[in-house]
């Protein structure tokens, strides 16, 4: 316990040092910040642009949330499995790992703390993000009645842990950064596709990241993302177990 | 006591066999030199002994405990330094011990305690700036402090003074030496004359088995033989003291190369004797005579031969 706690600062203070928590926080907030102005202002900057243009509807609050998860799902977690691709590459690399693991720090220590950093910080920067979108979509449509949006980001916050868990996985087999990276992207494709078969498309975690809108809407309804999210817990769990075995017996 | 035995140690990476049944032990409170040529298997020995590879076959022990591969419970006996050590460069020294002294389970108290004087030991008490900024040597003797910081039973240090310049090798050496009364310190190398500096006993490791093992004293005394060193003035000389009756014993160890004869003999008295017999007789003077005692490079080389 003693070293868990130890790596689980050294990976905050590095995280801090290496400006990745601020990269990552700034992309958060930007992406959180523009959805709702984009959502609003996207007709009248076309309309700007081609005068013959007009557009079919007023957007709509549920636009600014279609739009917020849209850039989480595709560009802020791609940033952060970016970013966060070489948090254990670097270590094999320049050999800092091997003066760790000979001082007696156990290898299920690292990577339960680089997991659990990784998580916080992914945690805080989703969650500063959603509170941005939900304040600026507050001011820009005031009018707006919309239930559902805390679950729904709930739903998109537990697929973060689950593309972590893959990430770490891909970062223990593979020493280089743009490798584990692919591994990640390949890994999420392969659980996607079990969305497509409709025997099975309810069981899916991709639920939680295609249907927040539809919950918000009012199309769908919480209990259908009950069993996604276990799903998604059960292979995050299942993932850092494979993760811990495998980093067991890595040569260093 | 031993602190380390390696038992019937083997170890392939693919075809190729780097380890092949190794034996030896460290016995408590040495400095003990393992000697070998690069790629002889050092680093691959000590990465056994800290379980960070797995071997083939084998058994090693740390202070009577089983060695097991990707667990770290005998390392708490054990500080290492590796040949390039590296750090986390966003760190100060004393921030990276406390780091380690955390991770060892050390009080904070303590490790305070024992990473200033640590730092001073190794000469970088002053040091605030972070250690991306260090200098190789700067490193090695971070490396040293940390490898030191849990007062470990062992300290194994993967040839420490390979990269370094004169000065920061002996600033290296001479930590080691004082320490050595506290600490048993491994220590691999191929400069043979750090081992004639520091060490007790000695190992050479050759085609991945220990060769010749032992106290300093006793490998020169068993292994080495002494020689002597002569240079002729002319060919003639050379070819006419050659020919001489009375020197045929003495000829049957020998090396020649242009005017100069190395005779090499257990019984150097006897050989002396002899010779300046013979140049009475004959007339020869040689322009040099030299008695060459055993040193560690003479005996590397009668190894790997």
């Amino acid at each position: 316990m003693n070293g868990y706690i130890a790596f689980v600062k050294k990976e905050f203070m590095e995280n801090i040092k290496n400006y990745r928590f601020f990269i990552l926080l700034a992309v958060f907030l930007i992406l959180g910040t523009m959805s709702a102005f984009l959502a609003k202002f996207t007709p009248e900057i076309l309309s700007a642009l081609a005068a013959d243009m007009e557009m079919a509807s007023e957007p709509v609050a549920l636009d600014a949330w279609k739009q917020f998860y849209k850039n989480i799902s595709g560009v802020g977690f791609s940033a952060f499995i970016i970013l966060y691709g070489s948090c254990l590459s670097s270590e094999y690399s320049k050999g800092t790992l091997v003066l760790m693991v000979t001082k007696g720090l156990s290898r299920k220590a690292v990577i339960l703390a680089k997991y659990t950093v990784a998580a916080v910080l992914m945690t805080i920067c989703y969650w500063i993000s959603y509170a941005a979108a939900y304040g600026c979509t507050a001011c820009l449509w005031n009018d707006t009645d919309l239930s559902n949006t805390a679950p729904a980001a709930y739903g998109l916050w537990l697929v973060g842990f689950l593309y972590l868990s893959i990430l770490i996985t891909g970062c223990v087999i593979f020493r280089q950064t743009f490798t584990s990276i692919l591994f990640t992207g390949g890994i999420a494709a392969v659980i996607s596709l079990p969305g497509m078969m409709e025997p099975i498309a309810g069981f899916s975690p991709f639920i939680l990241t295609s249907k927040n809108v539809d919950l918000i809407s009012g199309e769908t309804v919480p209990s259908d993302f009950i069993i996604p999210a276990f799903v998604s817990v059960a292979v995050s769990i299942s993932g850092l177990f494979v993760a811990i075995k495998l980093f067991q017996k890595k040569q260093l | 006591m031993n602190v380390l035995t390696i038992q019937n140690l083997s170890k392939s990476f693919g075809k190729q066999k780097i380890i092949n049944d190794l034996s030896m032990s460290v016995a408590e409170g040495s400095i003990f030199g393992f000697i070998g040529q690069n790629g002889a298997g050092k680093t691959t020995t000590m990465k056994m002994v800290l379980g960070l590879l797995q071997s083939d076959h084998g058994e090693i022990r740390v202070c009577n405990e089983l060695v097991c591969f990707g667990e770290t419970k005998t390392n708490r006996y054990i500080g290492y330094l590796p040949d390039v050590p590296e750090f986390y460069n966003y760190m100060t020294p004393l921030q990276y011990l406390r780091l380690c002294g955390e991770i060892a389970g050390v009080s904070k108290g303590e490790v305070e305690r024992r990473g200033r004087e640590l730092l001073s030991l190794v000469g970088l008490e002053g040091a605030a700036k972070k250690i991306g900024g260090f200098s190789r040597g700067m490193k090695q003797r971070l490396g040293i402090a940390q490898a030191l910081l849990t007062q470990p039973k062992l300290l194994i240090c993967d040839e420490p003074t390979s990269a370094l310049d004169p000065v920061g090798r002996k600033e290296i050496l001479d930590i080691l030496r004082r320490i050595s009364g506290t600490t048993t310190v491994l220590f691999s190398t191929h400069i043979l004359s750090d081992v004639e500096h520091i060490c007790d006993h000695v190992a050479f490791l050759n085609e991945g088995k220990t060769a010749v093992c032992g106290t300093l004293a006793e490998i020169k005394a068993l292994h080495g033989h002494d020689r002597l060193f002569l240079e002729f003035a002319s060919d003639k000389d050379l070819q006419l003291f050659k020919k001489q009756k009375s020197i045929a014993p003495l000829m049957s160890l020998f090396q020649e190369n242009h005017r100069e004869l190395i005779l090499r003999s257990s019984n150097m008295e006897s050989i002396q004797k002899s010779l300046f017999g013979v140049f009475a007789e004959t007339g020869i003077c040689p322009i040099k005579i030299e008695l060459m005692e055993p040193s560690l490079e003479s005996l590397f080389l009668e190894v790997v031969k």
